[in-house]
């Protein structure tokens, strides 16, 4: 399992020491991910959901607050002797091109981090060669044919579960997953959200995945929980299907109002919620971090900040002062 | 179909249009025999995964296929420009903005970084030859404005200033600034937030309805399309094997492939064992069979004939769909691949040369 | 089955990528016929440089009875102010030229490339202080401090000339393999190299060191030239006495002893040497063409 507590992280922009802007990616996360979970992020970019994911991945530091591996909090252990407790969680990157070195082969790429675990476990080579055919038999690919490749020479699809092949290398007990399938062909990306979701049944690998695409966070991890971050705050967190379909903060619901509908297969919620556009970050921060942008805001919401909870009785936790369900999702108007 | 009263929403009739590109394989088609029109004032939706050929598409309506690839046959007739594809030089270049504007791919990063979004402004109408600069700002702040921003501000701005949907908005404004009534906006969504893509769509809406437009969109996203699209077009391997009315198609898809790209995609309500993946993966340039149906290898519906025969082109009203398997109806005009001719109704006839595949 | 039995196969299965990563070369030097020109001119100069001194006596003979004589059948670039042939003054000179060219090269490249990838890598201070000496390196003027070495040092060995050569020239490659770092440390697979744990080492050698390659050799075979330029022309200028049989020292004598520029007895001693710098010069240029397809896995398949 898999905690975190009151996270923050501030970025300082470029500016040198006098003007520098802060830029809060994080503001006081708190999150917890079962063995074998599924946990999605969702929000727009810049909302601080990638940040997380580097931060568990190891790939970036945190300011404050507490992470707990397995029983282990991180704040117990010094910088060095923490990184063999963030290797446990590994980052499956956006861009499957970039995510493998062009220079080298698959064979090569698994070999690095095997050759690691071998040399920690006191494993032969034949282990080695047996684990990479086994990973790559694993993820779906044909191990005698994509070894000897250069990643040019695999499809898109492909070299994303090459790069989950690599990630198993280590054993991690997590996989986080950003924005996984957004580089991939539309009829390949359900193979690997479908490949993610039967690592978590077969190898117990719990999954978080950070999106902007519900659906795909609903099929990953219909038994989860949805977290939806504004501008580094958690704004709602449910049981994924509760977040969908009654959803109760304006920012979720303006969210979910604006995933393309399907017309003609798909007939549009009735409730959708337009929000003004993005504005200026630099509001002070004693309001409602959705306030400006929010059509429902009351004076109670640009001058005090609402926190996570469960106020007005809903089944989910959210941090709104007015709490109102609304239908915005589209529903299906004939089946296929 | 939106009404205009504008005149100027012209038409495009893209007859078997073909495009090839030149490997060490040998010259490989892109795109291949393509018949599509585009009703004026309607917006057009173009699907496909990556190697379909919709890129390459778009591009051939500007007559803009860069070497190595280049139009081997058919037509591009765009009312009030002629046949594009018989056009070249300086004409080309003025026909380029003035009558097609284009949205490229990567909006968000081809704005020049080191010049003020007024000043590119400006580079692009003298290098139309506009006389009236100040009415071309005009113009430009008046869009802007238009689409939610302040004009003024942004004409000063570099392109670092610009959120991610700005730089899509500027990227529109410039392509509609010089008064092009056919715009091409090639992925204009992707790399944007859901938001800012809903306001996009919506702005794009919008836009076409008030200028009179006849507008592509050409798009990896169903979803895209079916928020913006009055017909659809869904292109594989370099062919179009299923078009009509955008939710006339969604609704009921006679291809296999429309359905299969349909039932792939997760949905927010419901059993989501009803996603069901694509086997296979989508052809390359080098792998797109030569015979028969493009889409065969991945198709659940296979048949002995799809390996040679060319599919049959099946229309029935608006609805066009190229594939054996396809059941369109008593009522469906079956024309054999060997004889095709311009499909849709009240189009003439373009006289068509040579790559009539075996 | 036992890590001894699959060991041998492991072996393979690297000999085997190596195999194809030459069989890839040949294919790229095949694709342009120019590129084997320039191979075949960079081997001639290697052979040369190796074996040329060997076909000569230690003290080249003299025929004192034809002083700049016109080229020959007996003296194809004709003979020196002593009589010796240029010819063999040209190949002999060639080892001393080549030598320090090489050395040259391999010093900047392995320091800059080294510097660069550290500063790059490692960021903050290192960077910090690094690419401050590298500044201050790239501000020493050359030339001057070539001449004040030289009344001190006589750069007898074609190594000492190097050594020097190279320790003045690795910061420009420095610099640019700094900036070519910092940029692909942020790739998605230097990235995950750092997040599946692999060492430092790796990252840098296995990594990023492939992937500026054909960078770093191009950089290589253009400091060749430099360097030749370089020594060429101090020995010209006379700044170095002439204890070395060398290319530059025959220009000098060309120039200065036999008056090449006004009379034409001497021209065919000033022209050969020149010649054999142009074809080398030809020949890097042609072979650096092919670098980018090499190193480039997807242009050297294809």
């Amino acid at each position: 399992m898999i905690t975190g507590k009151g996270i923050t992280k501030t970025f300082r922009q470029r500016g040198g020491m006098l003007g520098g802007r802060e830029v809060k990616a994080l503001r006081g996360v708190d999150f917890t991910i079962e063995k074998g979970g599924a946990v999605s992020f969702i929000g727009e970019s810049g909302c601080g959901k990638t940040t997380l994911g580097r931060i568990l991945a190891g790939l970036e530091s945190y300011d404050s607050g507490e992470i707990v591996i397995d029983g282990v909090p991180m704040s117990s252990l010094r910088q060095k002797s923490r990184q063999p407790h963030f290797r446990r969680i590994q980052l499956i990157h956006q861009d499957p091109y970039s995510a493998l070195n062009p220079a080298r082969t698959i064979h090569q790429a698994l070999d690095a981090p095997l050759s690691l675990r071998a040399k920690q476990t006191g494993r032969s080579r034949a282990w080695m060669e047996e684990r990479a055919e086994e990973l790559l038999s694993l993820v779906g690919l044909d191990p005698g044919y994509v070894l000897p490749r250069y990643p040019h020479q695999l499809s898109g699809g492909m070299r994303q579960r090459v790069v989950i092949a690599r990630a198993l290398t280590v054993d991690p007990d997590m996989l986080v997953a950003d924005e996984a399938t957004s580089m991939i062909d539309v009829s390949l990306r359900l193979g690997i959200l479908a490949l993610l979701k039967d690592l978590r049944d077969r190898l117990g690998v719990s999954v978080l995945f950070i999106t902007h695409d519900v659906a795909t966070a609903r099929y990953i991890g219909l038994d989860g929980e949805l977290y939806v971050i504004y501008r580094g705050q958690v704004v709602e967190r449910g049981p994924v299907e509760t977040v969908i379909a009654d959803p109760v903060h304006p920012y979720t619901q303006s969210l979910l109002s604006a995933i393309p509908v399907l017309h003609g297969l798909e007939v549009p919620g009735e409730e959708r919620v337009v929000p003004t556009e993005a504005v200026d970050p630099s509001q002070q921060d004693a309001a409602c971090l959705f306030a400006a942008r929010c059509p429902f805001r009351t004076e109670r919401c640009v001058s005090e900040l609402p926190v996570l909870g469960h106020d007005g009785g809903t089944l989910q936790e959210h941090a709104c002062f007015h709490p109102q369900r609304r239908s915005v999702v589209a529903t299906p108007a004939v089946q296929l | 179909m939106s009404v205009t009263s504008d005149k100027r929403a012209p038409g495009v009739r893209i007859s078997d249009l073909s495009v090839v590109y030149r490997t060490p394989a040998g010259e490989l088609p892109a795109v291949r025999g393509i018949d599509l029109e585009l009703v004026p004032g309607t917006i057009t939706g173009v699907v496909g995964e990556s190697g379909s050929g919709k890129s390459t598409l778009a591009l051939s309506l500007l007559n803009a296929v860069q070497p190595p690839g280049r139009i081997s046959a058919g037509s591009v007739e765009i009312d009030g420009l002629g046949d594009v594809v018989a056009l070249g030089g300086d004409d080309l270049r003025r026909a380029r903005g003035r009558h097609v504007g284009y949205v490229f791919q990567a909006a968000q990063s081809s704005l020049n970084p080191l010049k003020t979004v007024g000043k590119q402004l400006l580079d692009l109408g003298r290098s139309h030859d506009v006389e009236d600069l100040p009415g071309l700002v005009k113009e430009a702040r008046s869009l802007l404005d238009r689409m939610g921003m302040d004009g003024a501000r942004v004409l000063d701005s570099h392109q670092h200033e610009l959120s991610g949907g700005m730089r899509q908005r500027v990227g529109i404004m410039l392509a509609l600034v010089l008064n092009a009534h056919l715009v091409v906006l090639d992925e204009p969504t992707t790399a944007l937030d859901m938001i800012t893509q809903a306001t996009i769509l919506r702005i794009i809406r919008e836009v076409h309805e008030e200028r009179g437009l006849t507008t592509l969109v050409i798009t990896h996203d169903l979803g895209v399309v079916a928020e913006v699209a009055d017909r659809l077009a869904v292109m594989y391997g370099g062919r179009v094997v299923e078009q009509g009315p955008t939710r006339e198609v969604l609704g009921d898809p006679r291809h296999p492939y429309t359905r299969g790209l349909l039932q792939a995609i997760p949905r927010l309500v419901g059993d989501i064992d009803e996603a069901r993946a694509l086997p296979g993966r989508p052809p390359t340039l080098g792998t797109i069979p030569a015979d028969g149906c493009v889409f065969r290898e991945r198709c659940a519906v296979r048949m002995d004939v799809c390996e040679t025969g060319e599919p049959p082109v099946l229309t029935q009203g608006p609805r066009i769909v190229a594939c054996h398997a396809a059941d369109m109806g008593p009522e469906a005009v079956t024309e054999p691949a060997k004889e095709r001719q311009t499909v849709t109704a009240g189009v003439g006839d373009t006289p068509t040369t040579g790559e009539e595949q075996a | 089955m036992t890590a001894t039995t699959i060991m041998p196969e492991a072996r393979t299965a690297s000999a085997t990528l190596r195999r194809n990563f030459w069989r890839g070369v040949w294919r790229v030097m095949k694709r342009k016929p120019s590129r084997m020109v320039g191979v075949v001119i960079m081997a001639g100069f290697a052979f040369m440089g190796i074996f040329g001194p060997m076909l000569y006596p230690e003290r080249l003979p003299r025929d004192t009875s034809a002083l700049y004589a016109a080229p020959s059948w007996a003296h194809p670039f004709g003979t020196d102010f002593e009589g010796t042939d240029v010819l063999a003054l040209v190949v002999t000179g060639s080892r001393y030229v080549l030598l320090t060219g090489l050395v040259t090269a391999v010093i900047t490249v392995v320091l800059g490339a080294g510097i660069g990838l550290f500063a790059g890598f490692r960021r903050g201070r290192w960077d910090s202080v690094l690419m401050r000496i590298t500044d201050m390196k790239l501000t020493i003027p050359g030339l001057p401090l070539l001449l004040v070495l030289s009344t001190i040092w006589k750069f007898t060995s074609a190594i000492e000339m190097g050594l020097v050569l190279g320790l003045l020239g690795w910061g420009g490659v420095a610099r640019a393999v700094r900036a070519q770092t910092l940029s692909l440390r942020e790739r998605g697979f230097v990235e995950a190299a750092r997040g599946l744990g692999l060492s430092t080492t790796h990252i840098i050698g296995k990594e990023l060191l492939p992937s500026m390659a054909p960078y770093i050799a191009m950089n290589m075979l253009i400091a060749v030239t430099g360097a030749v330029y370089a020594q060429v022309g101090l020995f010209f200028l006379g700044v170095l006495p002439f204890e070395a049989n060398n290319w530059g020292v025959m220009l000098n004598l060309a120039v200065f002893g036999g008056g090449a520029l006004t009379t034409t007895a001497a021209l065919p001693y000033l022209l050969a040497p020149l010649l054999a710098i142009l074809l080398l010069t030809l020949g890097i240029v042609l072979v650096v063409d092919a670098m980018d397809e090499i190193f480039n896995p997807r242009l050297r398949e294809e």
